[in-house]
């Protein structure tokens, strides 16, 4: 969900590289113009009923125009303290490329697509941020499935040779982490078996989960090394529309519930009717979609912020599932301010379920 | 009605504003197209070294070229690299810099132009449209991969060097620009004093009228402030032209300048976009123009430096020649191009401030020494004239002098370049064909082939790559040098003239000696003899130079070895063969080298192609310096055509009188025709020293100081002789004009005032 406010950051990183042309600049200045802009024509556009295919949807799909690889976990260091982590890789083509087309030769630095990169460690009221930058098609970033690879320089997500077990490894200005993954549970396919919708018109990206990963590893941050271990949600989405118009950004939660549960819940903001979505998943791997009008989400209270405010704490309603929770974040500033700044921030749960996750919102401060 | 008045001398003279228009114009032209070129190319400097400062350029230890693989590697291994690819448009829009601003995102400053967005082309675009299939280039250049120099360690099989957009060629590029500059400042300093002589003529001219207007009770103040308004106005009207004027040449030969930057300091003129009016260079036009118009009006009167005084004289004696001679020194020992023009400037002021007194002192000599016979009167009448004009047109002479000076000096410069470098590039040339190794394929499989191809003529195999050199103590930086590996040693090499050698060279290049070019002689005072620490794809080799070789036209260094002493592990860039083929076709040899390296073509050049290309470049590289020379020829003459022609005007009461002396008019017509020559033919006298000294000057002390290498002086009489017709014609078609005059009027007697030509 993250992705498609910072979508926009590759589309203008794209306008940048290729800034020539100032009508795509003007096209790709808000996100509702991935929606409107002509050229989506070209990229294949998902829709309900469309399967997901495993393992080609672990890698990139070069027919559409936005995916990510996007990874967010609470883990506790040894001394017990929460440490929240994300790890997210952003593609944005530029221009669609048709099944079994090769790829344009690296010696012409091809601008076919652009790669982003973000890493995060939020630790003791403290938020640690670092953005990396790619154009596709060179070779210093890019993704392939099997065995899966994600790489941005040496910011990595590779399957290691047994297969079973991930490693992701990242090293920012003075930070850093190196993790190990293991996933435990069953892949949660969102929406209509993986078609998530995204707006009342029908609008939607293809969208699947792994919600139970084991991590364990070490996080490096102030010169101290602390050995981590907790829970991790990876998320796969890709589309080439996302928000329509009049959108004007968004609140995602991914939630690990202390009973078992997980819940992953969405709203896009409109000015009349917000649209929202969410999944309930079962210790036993169940999945409850739930659309618009069984949700209720609302901001409560402000907290002021160096890139503006954002709400205080949420209060999420589900009453077919039993859900009303106050989800907050810990005090601090949870900013990621790369070129285009997004709050992201572990939170903790209470109300009638308790537990921690994930908060993204998009389109609050200045 | 004052105006109507004060501007009524130009209806009645229209030829003289005209030539005054005309010179403002055409100096504006010239100082405004010199202005825009340098300015440019030193914006150009200034952006590639913004752009690159504090900057490193990660290269490979083997000595290959960097490749996007190599980018590749060293962003996963975590360095923050970006790439930087420079290539040629058309000849006309400059060079542009392909970067790409995704990866430069790691850096913390983005190099100028590539952080905000504008990749314009003014110079950046994005990397893709230099190396993509949108290709623009017509020259796709060399990659680049630049860092930051706080970077961590790099890779093993990668090195950090400074970057630099080519050779350390910065100053003598700026040394380039500040010749261009000073010649347009002589420009500058010629326009002045010819501005100056024809407003000041017209200013005697108009005294009377002044003095009309001030019995009508006009106020000398008001008069001149109407004269500076009227010459303000002048100025400013003439001025505009000049600009656009300068604006159009320097267009027009903004090709040339780039690509004589280009061959002669691999400085890249870049992009930019279309620069505005040079209002700057126009500003100075009008500050120069006025300047030396109206600089009278503020200092106190001094005493007339006409009229033989002998006080003026010996005043003058004191401040001249001491100027003069204290220029001669400068110019002899300074050790850097500013001195050097600074002293050629005070050797102009000095010879300048001397030369009017001389020429009418010579001129009354030569009067005081005309027989006493019945001819002689009118000998004696002709060298006092002469001595009245010489002194009363001294400003027109003087600029008249240097610019004549000027342009024998640049034409002896430029010819002897040329003979020089035709001279230089038939023995470099001296093969008929020259063949490219193709990438991949064996050079030693071709050399055998051509070892054993009958009838072949001389040839020899040509290896060129990269080289650090030092002197043998291993103290001091290391040059990084191009280098030209040559094998076997033939007559197609042992011709060459060099500059110094020992005995028997290229045997001693044979066995294991190193020549090395003057452009790397001269930087790093590598001298004969000298033991060089060479360091080839990894591997020392210690050499003794044997020998000096010109290379002109561009400014790398470069060191020439035989072919034997280079290491197994270097890696040449290009590899050819030189040959002539003797009884053998071209195609009896290409059939040979194609089947030896399995290629389906070969790329054979033939001698004049590469003479006629090489040629090009060096037309373009003076055609401005030419230009400027020969439209400031221009200038003075014309000024002295006016100027000749109004003042022998003021003389006409005189000339009358030759009349009434009983000279027939066919020969008061040939007395003029003869003053006029002598006039003409006494600035020639006195521009030829100048001339030689200034040549000397240009190839001798601001050539290899600008260029980095020397020619050798050469004078050329032809050309003097041309020059001195041009002349001829003018003082012929001056005293044709007044001849023409004394036939169709009759003038009144003037002034006696010192401009207007009053001295009896």
């Amino acid at each position: 969900m993250s992705v498609v406010r910072t979508v926009t950051v590759l589309l203008a990183m794209a306008t940048l590289a290729a800034c020539t042309d100032t009508q795509e600049t003007r096209g790709f200045a808000g996100l509702a113009a991935a929606v409107d802009n002509d050229s989506a024509h070209e990229f294949l556009q998902p829709g309900p009923g469309d399967l997901l295919s495993f393992p080609d949807d672990l890698g990139p799909h070069p027919q559409h125009r936005i995916e990510w690889w996007y990874l967010t976990a609470n883990l506790k260091t040894a001394d017990g303290k929460p440490l929240g982590l994300q790890w997210t890789q952003f593609r944005q083509a530029i221009k669609p490329r048709p099944a079994g087309s090769p790829a344009p030769p690296a010696e012409n630095w091809p601008l076919d697509a652009a790669w982003m990169a973000h890493a995060a460690v939020s630790f003791d009221g403290q938020h640690r941020f670092a953005e990396r930058l790619a154009r596709g098609d060179v070779g210093h970033a890019g993704a392939q499935a099997e065995p899966l690879q994600v790489w941005l320089d040496d910011w990595q997500l590779s399957e290691t040779e047994a297969g079973e077990v991930w490693h992701l490894r990242v090293q920012a200005g003075g930070w850093g982490y190196d993790l190990q993954l293991a996933n435990i549970g069953e892949r949660v396919a969102h929406g209509d078996n993986g078609f998530s919708a995204k707006s009342f018109d029908g609008q939607g990206s293809m969208y699947f989960s792994l919600t139970d990963l084991q991590i364990s590893g070490v996080v490096t941050m102030n010169g101290k090394t602390h050995r981590v271990q907790g829970k991790g949600w990876f998320d796969r989405e890709w589309s080439s529309q996302l928000l329509k118009t009049g959108q004007q950004g968004w609140d995602w939660f991914a939630l690990h519930l202390d009973d078992g549960h997980k819940l992953m819940a969405f709203r896009l903001r409109e000015d009349d009717h917000d649209f929202l979505s969410a999944s309930w998943i079962t210790p036993d791997g169940k999945l409850t979609t739930l659309g618009p009008d069984q949700i209720s989400l609302l901001g409560e209270g402000w907290r002021n912020s160096e890139n503006g405010r954002v709400p205080e704490r949420f209060q999420l309603r589900i009453p077919e599932i039993g859900v009303d929770v106050q989800v907050s974040a810990p005090e601090g500033d949870y900013w990621n301010a790369g070129l285009y700044p997004y709050w992201e921030s572990p939170v903790t749960v209470e109300g009638s379920h308790t537990g921690v996750g994930y908060m993204e919102l998009t389109g609050y401060g200045k | 009605m004052i105006v109507k008045a004060m501007t009524s001398h130009y209806q009645r003279h229209p030829l003289q504003l005209l030539a005054l228009a005309l010179m403002i114009v055409v100096a504006t032209m010239l100082w405004t197209g010199v202005s825009v070129l340098t300015g440019q190319a030193r914006e150009s400097l200034a952006v590639s070294e913004q752009a690159v400062a504090a900057r490193e350029a990660v290269v490979r230890a083997d000595g290959q070229p960097v490749s996007v693989a190599d980018f590749v590697i060293l962003r996963r291994a975590g360095v923050c690299v970006a790439p930087w690819l420079e290539a040629s448009r058309s000849a006309s829009a400059g060079r542009v810099i392909g970067i790409d601003p995704l990866a430069m995102a790691c850096f913390d400053a983005p190099p100028v132009g590539a952080g905000n967005g504008e990749l314009d082309g003014d110079p950046f675009v994005d990397i893709s449209a230099v190396a993509g299939d949108s290709v623009q280039a017509e020259h796709p250049g060399q990659l680049s991969l630049l860092i930051s120099p706080g970077t961590a360690p790099l890779p093993e099989g990668y090195e950090r060097r400074a970057f630099r957009l080519g050779p350390a060629t910065g100053e003598l590029a700026d040394s380039f620009l500040l010749n261009l500059d000073a010649l347009s400042l002589l420009v500058l300093f010629i326009t002045g004093l010819l501005v100056r002589s024809v407003y000041h003529l017209g200013l005697a001219q108009r005294r009377s009228s002044f003095a009309l207007l001030r019995r009508f009770g006009v106020l000398e103040g008001q008069i001149q402030r109407l004269l500076a308004a009227e010459l303000t106005i002048l100025t400013l009207v003439c001025v505009v032209p000049g600009v656009w004027l300068g604006q159009a040449l320097a267009n027009r030969l903004g090709q040339g300048f780039g690509l004589a930057l280009d061959s002669l300091f691999d400085l890249s003129l870049y992009a930019g976009d279309g620069s505005p009016l040079p209002w700057r260079a126009a500003m100075v036009m009008v500050a120069l123009v006025l300047g030396v118009c109206l600089v009278d009006r503020l200092m106190p009167r001094r005493p007339a430096p006409g009229g033989g005084s002998s006080r003026w004289q010996a005043l003058s004696i004191r401040l001249w020649v001491p100027t003069a001679v204290a220029g001669f020194v400068m110019v002899f020992w300074a050790g850097s191009l500013v001195w050097v023009f600074a002293g050629t400037a005070l050797v102009f002021v000095g010879v300048g401030g001397l030369m009017p007194g001389i020429l009418a002192g010579c001129a009354d000599a030569m009067a005081r020494r005309q027989p006493q016979s019945a001819a002689s009167p009118l000998g004696r009448w002709r060298y006092r004239e002469l001595a009245v004009m010489f002194r009363n047109l001294a400003l027109p002479v003087v600029a008249l002098q240097f610019a004549m000076a000027t342009v024998l000096a640049v034409q002896a410069l430029v010819t002897s370049f040329e003979e020089t470098f035709d001279q230089w590039l038939a023995q470099r040339l001296s093969a008929e064909l020259y063949v490219e190794v193709p990438e991949g394929a064996s050079a030693d499989a071709g050399a055998r082939a051509l070892a054993t191809l009958g009838g072949l003529g001389d040839w020899h195999r040509v290896s060129r790559g990269k080289a650090e050199v030092r002197g043998s103590s291993g103290d001091g930086e290391a040059v990084t040098t191009d280098l030209m590996a040559l094998a076997p040693i033939s007559t197609l090499v042992t011709g060459w003239s060099l500059l110094a050698a020992v005995n028997e060279p290229w045997a001693a290049l044979s066995f294991g000696g190193v020549m090395v070019n003057e452009q790397l002689a001269r930087r790093s005072g590598v001298a004969l003899g000298q033991m060089l620490l060479i360091e080839l794809g990894g591997e020392p080799l210690e050499a003794r130079v044997v020998g000096v070789y010109a290379d002109y036209g561009r400014p790398s260094a470069e060191i020439l070895l035989h072919g034997s002493v280079l290491p197994e592990g270097f890696a040449p860039s290009f590899q050819s063969f030189s040959l002539n083929p003797g009884a053998r076709s071209v195609d009896d040899i290409s059939r040979r080298l194609t089947s030896v390296w399995q290629v389906a073509d070969l790329v054979i050049r033939d001698n004049a192609s590469i003479q006629a290309l090489a040629g090009q470049v060096f037309q373009q590289t003076f055609l401005l310096t030419r230009a400027i020379s020969v439209l400031t020829l221009v200038l003075a003459s014309l000024s002295l055509l006016v100027m000749g022609w109004v003042f022998f005007s003021t003389r006409n009461w005189y000339f009358q009188l030759l009349g009434v002396w009983g000279v027939p008019p066919a020969a008061v017509r040939g007395q003029l025709r003869r003053l006029a020559l002598l006039l003409v033919s006494g600035v020639t006298l006195v521009a030829l020293p100048l001339g030689i000294w200034l040549t000397w000057v240009l190839v001798s002390r601001i050539n290899p100081l600008a260029f980095g290498w020397s020619l050798p002086m050469a004078v050329y009489p032809g050309f003097w002789m041309e020059l001195g017709a041009v002349m001829a014609v003018i003082g012929l078609v001056i005293a044709w004009l007044i001849g023409r005059q004394l036939a169709g009027q009759t003038s009144l007697r003037p002034d006696a005032s010192l401009a207007g030509g009053g001295e009896r």
